[in-house]
């Protein structure tokens, strides 16, 4: 015992510049540290579906997103630096690491931590990963730096938990999977399985409300799109009396969907729209249009909107190798299913084979013809009777959180799009704000009011958009210029880019405010609106953004 | 100590509605004005038919998405001294709850047509609310209204609605409705015979059946809660209300969707109707009772145009346990709740009987080849 006692202060002194104690303090403190910053990280990867990388990337954002905490981050690497010649020095480190980034909660408000059962060996993991560090750090005697740089790289430390823990996880949600794959089999449902960037969830929302009263349908709760959520919907949703079974299926990365289809395959399988959402995961959207066509490699049936000429093209291929294609659009009347969009876009017609399905209906705003054209085709594919479809079309419900207008108690009207996070969705819900409060005519109405409308417009930008985020919301920034009153940018994750598009139109109008948090910008608008002005939440971010 | 098991949930259209029912009970059992103090366990019974003991404080919120965080696997075994347990606890050794009484909160489906009934008798667990023979008969439109019209109880005309070809039974316009289900989902209003034909085939809830029956615009419904422990008693009578511009029907969004579940819907409590006929319902409410051996809390629905009446349907296990229909005489969720209980512990459900089964028909029998020969 007293051997090791011995040696290893010694060993812990590095440099021996310093003897053994202050090593054991900057040790102490880097463990210390690991604390608070374990906390925030795992909180961060279990937002980002405990996907590698996830930790580091938001760490690398998070440090950038103020003055003080790029100041913060500079110092705690020169004193990581430094610990090298000094040990003493990486107390320091080990403080800003415990501290910060300033604005990244422990537990964080709209998105705390759970402590699952995956959380829970994800945390093991990472404490052997930091630990592994340490003990290297021990035996060859340069403890403290290493001590200093598993602080400094916690982030990275939750990551490579996160890979060397994706084996472990699969193995045991394998029995999850399986159960699934049973039931799915003993049911025997047709599985309609979607895909596509954005619009996954209205689409099936548009089947499940045309099919039902004619088969029996289940779909997918919101956001069970991935392996883990798919299993568990089938497992808990699916009832023995299921006949169709809409299942969305997303992706994070090439093979996932193929995975998916392996063992839950789709009769009937949809692509909706390719955007650049998750593109820093992709490289590029072909990369994405190739991984979202792995969802038609088990179907008899194709449903594809055509719009996108890369998604035309799916459909050809898919043609060629002998499915039963159906082709949907939003435009082109020629296509299997049709929907247009009356000009005020309050109204929409749709056609089958150019037939007429229903014409002049009203809709809610934020549905999507494109969508709609889709849930046509599956439901026309499902032997649903033409005229169902049709009278169908006339209750259709609005989509949740996808610009639902509601009026507020001071009378100011209310879009609610904060599920969207793709540029085309971003710019639509900038027309339906100025389109909310066009004057209808009334007859015998006295003079328009005094005071102007206030068109507001509170966002936190666009995320998951790759090397193209600062582009797309720039553009977007310069949009807002274009119609909106006033402006709230909410958090910093995108608020360089945001100002910038704003900055760019001459003249423009818009007041800018910054504030921290959507709440405080509820606060704004509730005290500033009133009757007569609208505001649209255009996407909302949980806490663990900047 | 043996404790009381709430039962929720169920692969059943109102599998939603019960999770709000259950938590009501729970809560009520718990916590209510004279709580009894006994524990209470969540036993939650997913869409798919498994079983998850859950937390019983908690909100329906955590129902949204399926099978609520926290909640652990049960196996159920129809045997005697089965049950709920835990599968592979300590040592592997699956864990059994002690129960003392099961509270059936479910609503349709295998919750309220015997089959969950049958399971707790095989099992051996005491439970509340209907019998099998009671459940099954409340869940069957055609047979409860055979037993109606046989007892020469008013009601509508209610006929098997079958795809052959043939005359119309009674003139329309028609109700149409699955024969088996407890809300009113899958029911369909129509104008004539064929088009009532029609929807068999397209209407997914009628494959196992559909009843037919005259739609009358100038009824309306009329509810009453009934229980036989620790006497036969009759609540208020109810008029429930339809919310403003829906359907022609009461329908399942006007019952459930606008607040808590049933204790949360627009109704005219007790109800302005004459004398006389609020008395009339009340002895046929009893007679039905015994024709249909009511146990726990059931309700009875009435149609009426405010002079004469129809026996509708009954539901053996109605929704939040119709505790809001007990407002005169008042009675306290808590006091219905204890004496579910105890109507649970003290009347039985069954009692199989091997009476006869002595062995002389085997003796006689001789060889089973010589049966077959």
């Amino acid at each position: 015992m007293s051997a090791v006692g011995v040696r290893f202060p010694l060993a812990l002194a590095g440099t021996g510049r310093f003897h053994g104690g202050w090593a054991w303090v900057t040790v102490g403190a880097c463990v210390a540290a690991w604390v608070p910053a374990g906390l925030r990280w795992l909180r961060v990867a279990q937002r980002e579906h405990y996907l590698g990388g996830s930790a580091t990337r938001f760490a690398i954002r998070w440090w950038r997103s103020t003055g003080p905490n790029a100041a913060l981050a500079v110092a705690a690497i020169a004193a990581a630096l430094a610990s090298m010649a000094w040990p003493i020095a990486g107390v320091v480190t080990a403080g800003v690491v415990a501290l910060g980034p300033l604005g990244l909660s422990l537990r964080g408000r709209t998105s705390p931590l759970h402590w699952t059962r995956r959380l829970r060996t994800l945390a093991a993991a990472w404490v052997v990963v930091e630990v592994v560090v340490v003990a290297i750090g021990l035996v060859t005697g340069v403890a403290a730096p290493l001590s200093v740089a598993a602080a400094l790289a916690v982030p990275l430390a939750v990551d490579v938990a996160c890979w060397s823990t994706a084996a472990l996880e699969r193995r045991l949600s394998a029995p999850f999977v399986d159960r699934a794959r049973t039931r799915l089999q003993r049911v025997d449902p047709t599985v309609v399985g979607i895909t596509g960037s954005f619009g996954k969830t209205s689409t099936k929302g548009h089947i499940a409300h045309l099919v039902r009263p004619t088969r029996t349908v289940v779909a997918t709760p919101a956001s069970f799109n991935n392996r883990a959520g798919l299993a568990r919907a089938i497992n808990e949703h699916l009832t023995d009396d299921t006949e169709v079974f809409v299942a969305e299926m997303g992706t994070y990365g090439p093979g996932e969907i193929a995975d998916l289809c392996r063992w839950c395959p789709p009769d009937i399988a949809v692509m909706t729209a390719i955007g650049p959402v998750h593109l820093e995961r992709f490289g590029s959207e072909d990369r994405i249009v190739e991984a979202k066509s792995e969802i038609l490699a088990s179907a008899g049936d194709v449903v594809v909107q055509v719009d996108d000429r890369r998604l035309a093209a799916v459909a050809d291929r898919a043609e060629a190798q002998g499915k039963r294609v159906l082709r949907c659009s939003a435009v082109d009347r020629s296509a299997e299913v049709c929907v247009v969009r009356s000009d005020d876009g309050s109204r929409i017609s749709a056609y089958a084979r150019g037939a007429a399905l229903a014409e002049g209906v009203a809709v809610a705003a934020g549905i999507q013809p494109a969508n709609l054209a889709i849930a046509i085709a599956v439901a026309l594919v499902l032997k649903v009777d033409p005229a169902v479809v049709g009278a169908r079309l006339d209750d259709l419900p609005p989509v949740d959180h996808r610009l639902q207008a509601v009026r507020a108690a001071s009378g100011a009207i209310v879009l609610d799009d904060t599920y969207n996070s793709n540029p085309a969705g971003a710019a639509e819900a900038l027309g339906a704000l100025v389109a909310s409060t066009r004057p209808e005519p009334a007859p015998g109405a006295g003079p328009s009011p005094a005071r102007p409308h206030r068109l507001v417009v509170v966002t936190p930008g666009m995320v998951e958009l790759g090397s193209r985020q600062f582009e797309e919301n720039r553009r977007f920034g310069a949009a807002i210029a274009g119609v909106a009153t006033d402006a709230l940018i909410v958090g910093r994750t995108n608020r360089r880019a945001l100002l910038t598009g704003l900055a760019s139109i001459a003249g423009s109008p818009t007041g800018v405010r910054l504030v921290p948090d959507r709440r405080r910008a509820v606060d704004w608008v509730r005290e500033h609106l009133g009757s007569g002005d609208a505001v649209l939440y255009e996407n909302d971010l949980p806490d663990h953004y900047p | 100590m043996p404790e009381v098991a709430v039962i929720f949930g169920g692969p059943s259209p109102e599998h939603d509605v019960s999770v709000l029912t259950g938590l009501q009970a729970a809560r009520g059992l718990a916590t209510g004005p004279g709580a009894t103090g006994t524990g209470v366990r969540g036993v939650f019974w997913s869409k798919t038919g498994e079983w998850y003991e859950v937390d019983p404080g908690l909100e329906a919120e955590a129902f949204l998405e399926g099978v609520p965080r926290g909640a652990s696997r049960l196996q159920f075994t129809a045997a005697p001294g089965g049950g709920f347990a835990e599968p592979g606890g300590r040592l592997g050794r699956a864990r059994p709850l002690e129960l003392d009484v099961a509270m059936v909160c479910c609503h349709g489906g295998p919750g309220e047509d015997g089959t969950l009934q049958a399971s707790l008798d095989l099992a051996g667990i005491r439970y509340s609310g209907p019998t099998v023979a009671g459940a099954a008969l409340g869940m069957d439109k055609l047979a409860f209204g055979a037993v109606m019209v046989a007892a020469g109880l008013p009601t509508l005309p209610r006929a098997q609605l079958v795809a052959d070809p043939g005359p119309a039974p009674f003139g329309g316009p028609y109700i149409v409705k699955p024969r088996f289900g407890g809300s009113s989902i899958g029911i369909d209003l129509v104008e004539d015979f064929v088009t009532a034909q029609a929807r068999l085939s397209a209407n997914p809830h009628l494959r196992f059946g559909a009843v037919l029956e005259p739609y009358r615009p100038d009824l309306f419904d009329l509810q009453v809660a009934v229980r036989a422990w620790p006497s036969l008693e009759l609540s208020a009578v109810e008029r429930p209300l339809r919310a403003e511009g829906s359907a022609d029907i009461l329908d399942y969004r006007d019952k459930y969707v606008a607040g808590e579940g049933m204790a949360g819907a627009s109704r005219e409590l007790p109800a302005r109707i004459p004398p006389e006929l609020e008395k009339s319902l009340r002895q046929a409410g009893e007679r039905i009772a015994a024709l249909t051996g009511v146990r726990g809390v059931a309700r009875i629905d009435y149609l009426s145009d405010g002079r004469e009446f129809f026996v509708n349907e009954i539901n053996t296990v109605p929704g939040s346990l119709a505790r809001y229909l007990w407002v005169a005489p008042p009675i306290p969720f808590a006091t219905l709740l204890a004496d579910l209980l105890d109507e649970a512990r003290q009347r039985p459900t069954h009692a199989y009987s091997a009476a006869g089964a002595d062995g002389s028909v085997l003796r006689s029998a001789g060889s089973i080849a010589g049966k077959l020969g």
